[in-house]
């Protein structure tokens, strides 16, 4: 939000903070509820994103090129964990006009009925995306598109260059004896059952034997120096060289070494590693659709794209356009590496039951790491 | 012999201080320096505390967090201290069933709290035909002073178990109206417990995230909300500096309160 | 009006505001919480839900639920303690060996430091505690050549925060309590002859237990469900039983399994008071 959205629902504006006021004293009163309504139907001039903060929607600058182009603001409101962005969705309906989805759970949100159809012609960029992704069944349900591809990224393994005198190559490094105490995971169920997998050579997204994958994640006991929960807490860790390698993400690597200047390699190991795809979706019953779609195509346009990731570090595009664009350097490389991409798995939706059971083996394996 | 003793005791309440506040002395230390990474050796730049100027964001998270702890505080204390009142001045059948139910909104972990309540105001909203009801500056503060009140209701009433309503009767016998009485009795009494459990009512809420990430609206976000939420990808230096510009402007007003004003409880003898 | 009568509409105006409060924006939602937790799918699934007790039979089913239980009791445990050990003499020697304008001051500075982020509170203890943090530095700095010392990731350092964290509760409950006994009765004791040791004991101890009693509920029974700092400070030696509990909500939306674990999670805190309880008035003397 910049200083000049002082309006109607401008963070603490004039009119919240009389709401706040009337809020408070209604309450003071013993009414139990307040007699008003939030007054959210600003529709025309707003655009509700709903996305994880710090995630490309909410740059400050790039929000103050979107206002002079259309006139728009946009606010934000924001999630920790995709189960919290569908109940965020399913407890205001009508609220959202653009949600960043993960493709892995869009057809949940589609199912659920809490995103509606995209009508991709207006979108002027959508001709420009990578058909790989643009096409995904991920993104459709019903012959209608629910999602458009946004960004890409890989999940891999990080590792410091002062101490790997050359990049690891296979995902086997995690458990070498040598490495006692030097490994990382995030604490994360999905993701440390997929690399349990992708170990064990198994379908990362529904592998067959569980117990094999829990075997192994267990023998990376004696190495594992911590478990990390956010970018940050990776950074200052690798910083303060609690590990030297661990699972990371790409947008991350590449933040890591370009903004923070830390001696970190990003690599995909041969067994491979980790893909995934978000989306941008518009919410059912938007207040705004048509903002929402002039929002969407604001954010696969290669202007904002290029800027985006050479200032402050993004995953990839999913428009061709906006990577052929791209100037020459790490990112560039690491995205068009075709061999390592086709080493990627691809994250895929899950059952209730498969969350379940892979969480359930996550906190088996960390009650084990305890012990 | 009594000497060395109150030095010694004095001595052990700096060494308690300094523990209380290791952490907030590291956090304005990385406040004033330039690393992005709360990376050492120490290098002093205003740099974090230049761009929290210019984030408007940011510093309006932290006056709408100032504002609902406030009236959460004047709420909350109230009405927690009356409770507490009545569980310390009189007997009667419940009082123990009703001082078990303080325990449920501290034990019962404030993700699963917040979640029930995000739920329940959705449907209750939704019954009363005005969807819209449920999220706003106004739920946030109905969930934050209830989770503030077990914490009133205890800190008051550690005070409480023994309360001398003799004082109050022997004063309303010698004819002081209900009014003097408690101005002149009840007050002083309740006054330590009631200025710690407004501090510890103003923390609560100053500090609560899932109230507020699940009932706040769309652009309007509080202090804690944006702390946790840039969880993942983390945060900077800025969240030291508004947090150290916030807790130096509490402690010049605090000691301020101090110099002029008693609430300490000092009782006829003590002096 | 009859002075039972007065008294039932006295007890009735001080208690409803703060209960009634309780009851629209606790207790009812945690109500449908309970509901939940009987059932086989969230409530915005738009499948139809049937009753099951299999939530709590996981419980018990699920090897890993048992330790966890234990940690997290555990932790509750050493958490409480240290609180007391530390914060009661705190809290006495305030009461009882400071007077004036300084009272008032510290009785504020022990309050103060909680108005700041849990989270940042947090990340400046891992500052604090890892190799090459503040600890490591000064030790170094004293004694060259002393082996590196790292805290962090470790049983310890979840101690060390969360008692960092839960102090100040202690340290006022005792304070408003012992502040409460009058001097005279502790003149009183040692003019009879008791030792200095024998007044406390059975003075100025049990007068003061509300305040103990008070401090180790607020301390306790959030840290058993605590799963922020032992995540963050104890890398991997900090599984608690609340981390799982999250997880139900973020990862496997599976609200009624949370729900369940929650009220087990009430459920033993209610019982560790309830046994505790009767034996603690009994020290208190009915006081």
């Amino acid at each position: 939000m910049t200083g000049k959205t002082r309006g109607l629902n401008g963070g603490l504006g004039i009119v919240s903070r009389r709401k706040f006021v009337a809020g408070a004293s209604a309450l003071a009163l013993g009414a139990g509820v307040a007699p008003f309504i939030s007054r959210r139907a600003m529709a025309a001039g707003e655009v509700k994103v709903l996305n994880w903060q710090g995630y490309g929607t909410d740059e400050k600058w790039a929000l103050e090129i979107f206002k002079k182009a259309t006139g728009l603001d946009v606010v934000h409101d924001y999630y920790n964990s995709e189960s919290e962005m569908i109940t965020k969705l399913q407890t205001n309906p009508g609220t959202y006009d653009v949600i960043v989805t993960n493709s892995a759970w869009n057809d949940r949100a589609s199912d659920l009925g809490v995103i509606q159809p995209i009508d991709t012609a207006q979108i002027s960029h959508y001709g420009d995306l990578n058909p790989a992704f643009r096409d995904s069944p991920l993104l459709e349900a019903d012959g209608k598109v629910y999602g458009v591809s946004w960004v890409w990224g890989i999940t891999a393994i990080g590792y410091s260059t002062e101490v790997f005198k050359e990049a690891p190559k296979s995902l086997e490094t995690l458990w070498d004896a040598k490495l006692a105490k030097r490994v990382s995971l995030r604490d994360d169920a999905i993701e440390a059952v997929s690399f349990g997998a992708i170990a064990t050579g198994q379908d990362m997204n529904h592998p067959k034997d569980l117990a094999k994958v829990k075997e192994k994640l267990l023998a990376l006991k004696p190495n594992i120096a911590m478990l990390w929960s956010s970018e940050d807490e990776w950074n200052k860790s690798f910083q303060a060289k609690t590990f030297d390698i661990s699972v990371y993400w790409s947008g991350s690597a590449l933040r890591s070494k370009n903004n923070f200047k830390l001696p970190v390699g990003f690599v995909v190991p041969e067994e491979g590693a980790v893909g995934w795809f978000d989306g941008l979706a518009i919410g059912k019953d938007a207040p705004n659709a048509e903002g929402a779609h002039k929002f969407i195509d604001f954010m696969i346009d290669p202007t904002f794209y290029v800027e985006w990731a050479t200032k402050i570090g993004a995953p990839a595009s999913a428009n061709n356009a906006a990577m052929a664009a791209m100037p020459e350097g790490d990112d560039k490389t690491l995205y068009s590496d075709q061999a390592a991409i086709k080493r990627l798995q691809f994250m895929a939706p899950l059952t209730d039951e498969e969350r379940q059971a892979y969480s359930d083996l996550w906190t088996e394996v960390k009650t084990e790491f305890a012990k | 012999m009594k000497r060395l003793l109150d030095g010694g005791i004095r001595f052990y309440l700096v060494l308690v201080l300094v523990f209380l506040y290791l952490p907030i002395l590291v956090m304005a230390l990385f406040a004033f320096n330039k690393s992005p990474l709360y990376a050492l050796p120490f290098e002093f730049d205003l740099v974090w505390f230049r761009a929290l100027a210019e984030n408007d964001k940011l510093l309006k998270a932290g006056l709408n967090s100032l504002l609902i702890a406030l009236a959460n505080t004047v709420i909350a204390t109230s009405f927690g201290t009356m409770a507490a009142v009545a569980f310390g001045r009189y007997a009667f059948r419940g009082k123990t069933l009703l001082q078990a139910l303080l325990f449920p909104p501290i034990a019962i972990p404030w993700l699963v709290i917040g979640t029930a309540m995000l739920v329940f105001f959705f449907w209750t909203a939704r019954a009363m035909g005005v969807p819209g009801m449920a999220r706003g500056l106004h739920a946030i503060l109905l969930g934050h002073v209830a989770l503030s009140l077990p914490y009133v209701i205890f800190v008051v009433g550690a005070r409480l178990n023994d309360y001398p309503k003799v004082l109050e009767e022997a004063a309303a016998t010698l004819g002081a109206t209900p009014w003097q009485v408690f101005r002149r009795v009840s007050v002083p009494i309740l006054a330590p417990g009631v200025v710690a459990a407004a501090l510890f009512a103003f923390a609560v809420s100053f500090d609560q995230f899932v109230i507020s990430y699940f009932l706040a609206p769309p652009g309007v976000t509080t202090l804690p909300v944006e702390i946790y939420t840039s969880i993942r990808k983390g945060f900077t230096p800025e969240i030291n500096a508004i947090s150290t510009i916030i807790i130096a402007v509490s402690m010049g007003l605090m000691l301020i309160v101090a110099r002029f004003y008693r609430f300490g409880g000092e009782r006829s003898g003590n002096e | 009006m009859t002075p039972t009568t007065r008294t039932r509409w006295a007890i009735l105006t001080l208690t409803g505001p703060a209960y009634l409060w309780l009851a629209c924006t606790i207790f009812l939602p945690l109500l449908a919480m309970l509901a939940l937790s009987f059932l086989d799918k969230s409530p915005l699934v738009p499948k139809p839900a049937s009753f099951t007790l299999d939530n709590y039979g996981a419980y018990f089913s699920k090897g890993f639920y048992w330790p966890l239980t234990l940690w997290s009791i555990q932790l509750g445990f050493w958490v409480t303690f240290f609180c007391l050990l530390i914060g009661y003499p705190a809290a006495y020697a305030l009461a009882k060996r400071i007077k004036g304008r300084w009272r008032e001051a510290i009785f504020l500075l022990i309050v103060l430091p909680f108005w700041s982020n849990a989270l940042v509170r947090i990340f400046s203890w891992t500052m604090v505690l890892r190799s090459n943090g503040i600890v490591d530095m000064s030790v170094q700095a004293m004694f060259p050549g002393a082996p590196s010392i790292d805290l962090l990731y470790s049983y310890p350092a979840v101690i060390i925060g969360l008692t960092h964290s839960y102090l100040p509760y202690m340290i006022l409950t005792c304070y408003i309590a012992l502040q409460a006994i009058d001097d005279s009765l502790m003149e009183a004791g040692r003019s009879l002859g008791a030792t200095a040791f024998t007044t406390f004991r059975r003075v100025v101890l049990p007068l003061s237990l509300p305040g103990i009693i008070s401090g180790a509920a607020l301390i306790f029974v959030p840290v058993i469900g605590s799963f922020m700092e032992p995540r963050i400070l104890g890398g991997t030696k900090g599984a608690t039983l609340g981390m799982n509990i999250e997880e139900q909500f973020t990862v496997t939306a599976n609200w009624p399994l949370g729900s369940a674990l929650s009220f087990i999670l009430l459920a033993i805190v209610l019982i560790i008071f309830g046994i505790l309880y009767p034996f603690l008035r009994k020290q208190g003397g009915e006081a």
